[in-house]
């Protein structure tokens, strides 16, 4: 038995050497004719040229791209060049189809220290030393819309925020369509057990004490106490940068891709996806259906 | 460019004379070629492109062959990409061994992992490569009723009826799954009766791919990550039939990458231009990786479904979900230990 593996063994070794010896010639010899080509007019690299531009429309008019990162409209982030001057690297590159950040040029973009966690003395004591977020507040809709901060329409503390009691909202219904049915803790929680009565600019948490906007990760984690230390140890949610325990990351906040008002109908918003790959060469769409009753499009 | 067609473009060639009068040029050149190497290498840019024939496997290459080998590509491929284009050689990171966590009951299926990976990792754009997949498949649906049990096929047939089937039903199965696709396209995803599945280079720890190299191409690096020396890769494709993932990718055609697009920060063994006739594959991107970044396929991920980091760091993120998720890898029946584990919350 062993010796006939050692025959076919050395059979294989021959043929393949003979794959090998005739596979670098068949392969370095139109290589050589082509840059033999290419030096001498430049036609092999204006063809490149050519092709470029349709290819990448986004790409061209870098300055006005605006792209979002995890919910559409409520995590937009301006694409801007040469962050990274070393490699010409954007901050971020997007999907011309939809919009979406792709890809990170410079994944600390627009970030700010984390600031001081809670310790827990557990497991999911991690390292925030690190830790950068990118600040949620200058996203929020109606600072978009009106540039106005919430206290200036909500001065001080209002005594109707004493009872669970919402009513029908007159205004922020882009927010919130129906206050009455907040889709969010089914029932048992109204606005005011997350936004500060006291200081509509901020967050409470659930012993009453502020919290910014952009660590809602303090609010949220005193229900979802289980994920909140999944988040900690780094389980749940995203993070960029790098992939050293303790190295420098960007942390993505509850909020950032996490609705809170509508959190129920859907933990995560839906989004278009990126075009589907190129079928096989000879392989039309129509043979695809056929093949597949999901296939199409 | 197919096979068949390089075999005809070169018969044509011979016809009226050019492949024969390039190949005498080129064997005339391989002597300058290996004169030169020895005196001065890489002193011009057509010796450069010889020199890179007459190079050897990258493992066996000595520091300064390798320094040489670089410099040539850098030089081409800035010609080329009318930018600096920088080809490092940054050695693997010691004691990490790299392992990849994705959670599926996470991924949405949105695919920027997919395009995230195309960016990163300079694939030709036509013909269209792509190292990810992500399938998509049916959630169980349970239509099937108990009474239907003893229906099953064949029941009828214009030959006689050859008794039912049973204790099964051939037809329609319990709960059924249906088909596992990846040309899906909804207008958004997740969609309420669909799941996805990823798929991409598991980094096996006993690699068919490398086993089935007949060249030593393919190998893996001290990470665990499975890389190629693409100027040794002779296109013979065994690894491609060999991997059971399909994470292999072949350069059919001769690779179109558009100036603007290039990524001109590559690695040797990553992400730098690939030429037509050679594999290629996911790499975790060594480029980054080796650097400490995250592969772009983690940060383009927008529900935080990919997760990576050193599986010998008992505090990293993939240690961590090891230790506290339910875990399991894809066939793992085909015993090659990828280092790839998919889990669920
Ligand atoms: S998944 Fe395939 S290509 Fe990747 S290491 Fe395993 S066998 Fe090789
Ligand atoms: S980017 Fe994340 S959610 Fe989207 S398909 Fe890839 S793994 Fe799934």
């Amino acid at each position: 038995m062993i010796s006939a593996r050692k025959y076919v063994r050395a059979a294989i070794f021959f043929g393949l050497f003979a794959l090998v010896t005739g596979g670098l010639l068949f392969q370095q010899m139109p290589e050589e004719a082509v840059a033999q080509d290419a030096a001498q007019d430049d036609s092999g690299s204006a063809a490149v040229q050519e092709a470029a531009p349709d290819a990448t429309p986004a790409t061209s008019n870098a300055a006005s791209v605006e792209c979002y990162e995890s919910i559409k409209d409520a995590t937009k982030l301006p694409k801007v060049d040469n962050v990274v001057p070393k490699y010409g690297y954007p901050n971020v590159k997007c999907s011309p189809t939809t919009g979406a950040v792709l890809w990170y040029g410079d994944p600390y973009y627009g970030t700010e220290p984390m600031g001081e966690m809670p310790k827990f003395n557990d497991k999911t004591d991690g390292d925030f030393a690190q830790a950068v977020i990118r600040p949620r507040v200058e996203h929020l809709k109606t600072l978009i819309q009106t540039n106005m901060q919430c206290s200036s329409c909500h001065p001080g503390a209002d005594p109707a925020t004493q009872q669970n009691d919402p009513r029908q909202l007159m205004m922020h219904q882009d927010i919130i369509a129906d206050a009455q049915n907040l889709q969010h803790g089914r029932g048992a929680i109204w606005c005011f057990d997350c936004h500060n009565a006291a200081n509509r600019d901020t967050l409470a948490d659930q012993q009453g004490n502020e919290v910014s906007f952009n660590e809602s990760q303090k609010v949220c984690g005193s229900c979802h106490g289980d994920i909140y230390s999944d988040w900690r140890m780094g389980l749940h949610g995203k993070r960029t940068g790098e992939w050293k325990v303790g190295g420098k990351k960007r942390w993505w906040t509850c909020t950032e891709c996490h609705n809170p008002h509508t959190v129920q109908e859907h933990r995560f918003q839906p989004i278009k996806p990126e075009p589907p790959p190129a079928l096989p060469r000879g392989m039309s769409e129509d043979d695809f259906k056929g093949a597949d009753e999901h296939g199409g499009h | 460019m197919s096979e068949d067609k390089r075999k005809k473009d070169i018969a044509e060639g011979q016809d009226d004379g050019k492949a024969k009068e390039s190949r005498r040029d080129f064997l005339k050149k391989l002597g300058v070629a290996t004169a030169a190497t020895t005196v001065a290498p890489a002193a011009t840019a057509k010796a450069g492109s010889i020199a890179e024939a007459l190079q050897t496997h990258f493992r066996l290459m000595s520091d300064d062959e390798k320094k040489n080998a670089i410099a040539r590509l850098e030089k081409r491929y800035t010609e080329q990409f009318s930018k600096q284009v920088t080809v490092a050689d940054t050695p693997a990171p010691e004691g990490v061994l790299f392992g990849y966590a994705l959670n599926i009951s996470k991924c949405i299926g949105c695919r920027r992992c997919v395009e995230a990976c195309v960016r990163e990792n300079n694939q030709s754009r036509d013909p269209a490569i792509q190292w990810i997949r992500v399938l998509r498949m049916e959630r169980g649906n349970n239509t099937f009723e108990l009474k239907e049990l003893n229906e099953g096929s064949p029941s009828s047939n214009p030959l006689g009826d050859y008794g039912i089937q049973s204790g099964g039903h051939a037809d329609k199965h319990v709960g059924l799954s249906g088909s596992t696709e990846h040309y899906y396209e909804p207008e958004q995803v997740p969609e309420d009766d669909a799941i996805y599945f990823p798929v991409q280079c598991q980094q096996c720890e006993d690699p068919a791919c490398v086993k089935a190299c007949p060249v030593r191409a393919t190998f893996r690096d001290p990470n665990g990550i499975v890389v190629i020396d693409y100027n040794w890769c002779i296109g013979c494709r065994m690894c491609q039939l060999a991997c059971p993932y399909w994470a292999r990718r072949f350069n059919w055609g001769e690779p179109v990458l558009p100036n603007e697009d290039m990524n001109p920060k590559t690695h040797y063994l990553g992400n730098r231009p690939r030429m037509r006739g050679v594999m290629e594959k996911c790499t975790f991107c060594l480029q980054r990786v080796r650097d400490g970044r995250y592969p772009a396929c983690v940060e383009a991920c927008p529900v935080g479904a990919r997760k990576f980091g050193n599986l010998l760091d008992p505090k990293s993120e993939v240690r961590k979900i090891l230790a506290t998720k339910k875990v399991f890898r894809f066939k793992e029946e085909f015993n090659t230990d990828p280092k790839f584990f998919y889990y669920m919350d």
